[in-house]
């Protein structure tokens, strides 16, 4: 599948028109990341966002020691992880990890996604939209997961 | 092509639960392979009105019982 068709399926761009997509896909990098390889570490900087095209990751919070530490939720293809630190530019608010092999994501930096935001309205509200609507489905699940 | 955004709880065990894009929706009785493990779907719930191509799908699953 090619890197436009796979962005197509991503809730992010939901609503962008074909060019618009295209617009994004210059924008992307993508990375293969091993089993157990660290993507971000909670507390540091960040200013990127990673879309997961392939595999599994794991969301772990907690203190620095391994009996603090809890994984919250696995995200899988088509999910967006890194997306806080995107927004609030404050750290890291988890640790993410691949479990699988393979796990691919696709990279876009702060800056340049935020440029390409300012110079498109349009862009930068449906993407913006979509950000909200995903923390929101995040919230939703993480609700269901307290039900019991 | 519909996009089907799964909410994935699974109940009576340790794992997390999952947040992923299937291509189908998940049903009730088939099972689901998160990673390297396996767990049975027992609920499927529609979480949200449909956006664009997107449905937005709960399910509860429980781990499979080995033979």
């Amino acid at each position: 599948m090619g890197l436009l068709e796979i962005l197509q399926d991503v809730e992010l761009f939901e609503g962008l028109e074909q060019g618009e997509i295209e617009q994004i896909a210059l924008l992307c990098t993508e990375r293969r990341v091993a089993e157990s390889e660290q993507l971000t570490t909670q507390g540091e900087p960040g200013d990127e966002l990673y879309i997961i095209t392939e595999g599994f990751l794991e969301v772990i919070i907690g203190g620095t020691s391994t009996s603090q530490r809890r994984v919250v939720v696995n995200l899988g293809a088509g999910q967006v992880v890194g997306e806080m630190a995107l927004i609030d530019q404050g750290p890291r608010s988890a640790t993410v990890r691949a479990i699988d092999e393979p796990t691919t994501v696709q990279t876009i930096k702060r800056e340049a996604f935020e440029k390409l935001c300012m110079e498109n309205n349009r862009i930068g509200y449906i993407v913006m939209r979509n950000l909200a609507a995903d923390l929101s489905f995040k919230l939703r699940h993480h609700n269901l997961s307290e039900r019991d | 092509m519909p996009v089907y955004k799964v909410s994935i709880v699974v109940a009576g065990s340790d794992h997390p639960g999952a947040i992923l894009n299937m291509s189908r929706p998940p049903k009730i009785g088939e099972k689901i392979r998160l990673g390297t493990r396996e767990f049975q779907v027992v609920e499927v719930l529609k979480l949200l009105p449909p956006r664009g191509d997107f449905q937005y799908i709960h399910a509860t699953c429980r781990a499979v019982e080995n033979p």
